[in-house]
């Protein structure tokens, strides 16, 4: 087991805690311990960071040095260090803990199933020549920084269909938080998108091939894009918008897991 | 009763308001919704039905009346289909009107922007008075970044974020210019295939599709080396194919294309694909040595060989090669096994013929194409971005500052995010009080 591993796993660990401190928050309704939960998802992302750059460096020591970006167990870890960025950028609208709950739950799982599941490839594996590019780190960072602003989009329109007065913030609240993730998460998708475009352009001679993770990614842009339209020029808030939102993030699911385990394509490295 | 009541309200619209009416729906967002959603719903269908496959493969998957249905609608190959790219065409001419629509009046010249009057300045829901004698310079410090658009004896008129009403425009023209610019890279472009073997010249590439054809380059290239190597799990490492681009029997150039590195010439690319290799057979035939590669003919008086089949391991005797020869004029066949002492020599017609080696020949599938149109795509895509951007993160606002008998009345407007202004008018006012004091 690589040191990476160890520190992944301690980090995985934390998320639990993270989570655990939630709970005691909802329980005990004391406001410190918001504060103290911020402060241990800055330590928790610190840590990621540090296991990701170990692996980084790992493979360095391996002889087939690449960022982590590379494969199925990579983007699984990378995915909640993306979440986690996330949250610190958007803490001035995140007062209420029931939505970093929710985030930190859905970092738990990418992390325990990256860990746990026997069919993940956890070591490092070399480059196969079409992902050798500089492409691929922006590509990447830009496809995940939008799936994780979707995440906090999908938790918004999920608690929105809650009235449970304790927990779940106020309803005009998570409308507005709904709205300003997608703000972020939009042009990072579509970012993603072309600067994927603009590498299928150099490595397989072609920017668009209807590949299936390509056409879904579109898929999700059209159903954010609906979103956006619908909320500023239709006028359309609280539940439509909700459900939209949930809509949109089945669609970020099947453009990241369901395109690699029920169809083939190009993009199948991540499997 | 009542319907013949309710008949004078149900007067046909004259012809022309048939017109607008149709322009209306043309331009509506409702119709970019509906168009989105299908082409949303047509795009999943091509994802979950196998495209471009053969009629055996979709028997083998559908009963024959949902075959049928499928080759009907071309959901055999949706992103080409009639259907398909008229959906994309309306979509194109929506986004052209609704765009022109909304747009049009802002891009007018803004009108006269002036100081309002004292009233309604004072009904603005940011407003503070202040007693502070600000000079000129300290108001424009105090205002950074903002941009005075109007300056008078009765006060001033600062802005900032004006671009953020333009960024919706931007984005929409933007889709237009990648709508464009795929239909360019459609009409004007090609892409084809290249197999090319150690030291081969070829100056055509074959186009698949529907017409499958031969198309001339108008140069040819050369491959002078090709490399693979593997990592030692066995993973492909890199492909390398050293190429020198020919024309009119000159060199012009040479250079190493691998996966990501494309050669570009005369606005042509040509891209490492794939590669694969080709076995060859040397043979000795009486005393003299021959190669032959698959499907090739050795012919010498009545004596006629090819090698028509090979097995890298035949029931784990090694590689052999299935030979086809005639014997008096009779067609017959006989397996060559390398490694086994009988089976790699027999008489032919009297004249022994003995198998010595296989050779694997590599050689590289290179993919040609052109796209005069990806330059109008990636400009596109940068201005999407940008009007992205301006859209969602600027944000116009008004500050309006007016002198009054002795003192200022300062009041500020946000076209959106208010709250964000709110902060921002607090912290203004606070500079004024700290001058004050």
């Amino acid at each position: 087991m690589a040191f990476h591993h160890k520190i992944l796993g301690i980090v995985t660990f934390l998320y639990l805690f993270l989570f655990l401190i939630h709970i005691i928050y909802f329980a005990v309704k004391k406001e410190k311990i918001i504060a103290f939960i911020w402060l241990v998802l800055y330590g928790t992302l610190g840590l990621h960071t540090v296991g990701l750059v170990f692996r980084w460096v790992e493979s360095y020591q391996l002889g087939i040095g690449h960022a982590p970006l590379s494969n199925f167990y990579e983007s699984l870890v990378f995915y909640p260090w993306c979440i986690s960025i996330i949250l610190v950028v958007m803490k001035q609208r995140l007062k209420y803990p029931a939505i970093t709950l929710c985030c930190t739950l859905i970092s738990l799982f990418l992390m325990g199933y990256a860990s746990i599941s026997p069919s993940v490839e956890k070591n490092i594996q070399p480059l196969v020549p079409a992902l050798q590019s500089n492409w691929l780190h922006i590509h990447v960072l830009t496809c995940f920084l939008a799936y994780a602003s979707f995440v906090v989009s999908f938790v918004c329109g999920l608690l929105y269909m809650f009235t449970w007065k304790s927990v779940v913030p106020p309803r005009e609240t998570l409308d507005e938080i709904n709205y300003s993730s997608v703000i972020v998460g939009f042009p990072m998708l579509s970012a993603g998108i072309f600067t994927g475009a603009v590498w299928a352009h150099y490595a397989w001679g072609s920017y668009w091939s209807w590949d299936p993770k390509e056409t879904w990614s579109l898929i999700t842009w059209i159903v954010y894009a609906v979103f956006l339209h619908a909320r500023l020029v239709r006028g359309w808030k609280g539940k439509k918008i909700a459900i939209l939102s949930i809509i949109g993030f089945a669609s970020v699911i099947f453009t990241y897991f369901g395109v690699n385990f029920v169809l083939s394509g190009l993009h199948s490295y991540a499997t | 009763m009542s319907a013949t009541k309710n008949k004078p309200t149900e007067v046909i619209p004259p012809e022309k308001g048939i017109f607008k009416s149709l322009q209306d729906f043309l331009a509506s967002i409702k119709f970019a919704i509906i168009l989105l959603v299908c082409i949303a719903l047509g795009s999943i269908l091509g994802t979950v039905i196998k495209q471009g496959a053969g009629p055996a493969e979709y028997l083998s998957l559908y009963s024959e009346s949902t075959y049928r249905a499928i080759t009907l609608l071309d959901l055999d190959d949706v992103y080409h289909s009639t259907w398909f790219i008229a959906l994309l065409f309306l979509f194109a001419i929506n986004l052209t009107l609704c765009t022109l629509r909304r747009f049009m009046p802002i891009l007018r010249v803004d009108k006269k922007v002036s100081v309002p009057e004292e009233s309604a300045m004072a009904s603005m829901s940011m407003n503070f008075r202040t007693s502070t004698n600000v000079d000129d310079a300290s108001l424009f410090a105090m205002l950074k970044g903002y941009q005075c658009t109007y300056s008078g004896e009765e006060g001033k008129v600062f802005q900032k974020g004006a671009l953020s009403k333009y960024g919706v425009l931007l984005i929409h023209t933007s889709i237009m210019l990648i709508l464009i610019g795929g239909f360019v890279g459609l009409v004007a472009g090609f892409k084809g295939f290249m197999v090319l073997q150690k030291g081969d010249t070829k100056s055509t590439i074959a186009i698949g599709g529907e017409r499958p054809r031969e198309k001339p380059l108008g140069f040819s290239l050369k491959c002078k080396e090709f490399q693979v190597s593997f990592y030692p799990n066995g993973a492909p490492k890199d492909y390398v194919s050293t190429v020198e681009v020919i024309e009119g029997g000159q060199t012009i150039l040479e250079k190493q294309i691998r996966v990501n590195e494309p050669l570009s010439y005369k606005g042509i690319q040509i891209y490492q694909a794939s590669y694969g290799s080709t076995p060859s057979f040397s043979f000795t035939i009486g005393n003299e040595h021959v190669t032959l590669k698959e499907k090739e003919t050795y012919r010498k008086d009545n004596f006629v060989i090819m090698p028509i089949r090979f097995e890298q391991n035949i029931h784990n005797f090694g590689p052999g090669v299935m030979v086809a020869y005639l014997d008096k004029g009779e067609p017959r066949t006989a397996w060559f096994l390398k490694n086994v002492e009988r089976f790699n020599e027999k008489s032919i017609q009297g004249i022994p013929v003995r198998f010595e080696d296989v050779q694997e020949n590599l050689f590289t599938g290179l993919s040609v194409s052109k796209d005069p149109g990806i330059w109008i795509v990636w400009a596109g895509f940068a201005f999407i971005l940008l009007g992205l951007y301006i859209n969602f993160f600027l944000y116009h606002r008004r500050i309006y500052v007016r002198k009054i008998a002795g003192a200022y009345l300062v009041a500020g407007v946000a076209m959106k995010n208010k709250e964000a202004f709110k902060e921002e008018f607090y912290k203004l006012r606070r500079k004024f009080d700290g001058i004050s004091s």
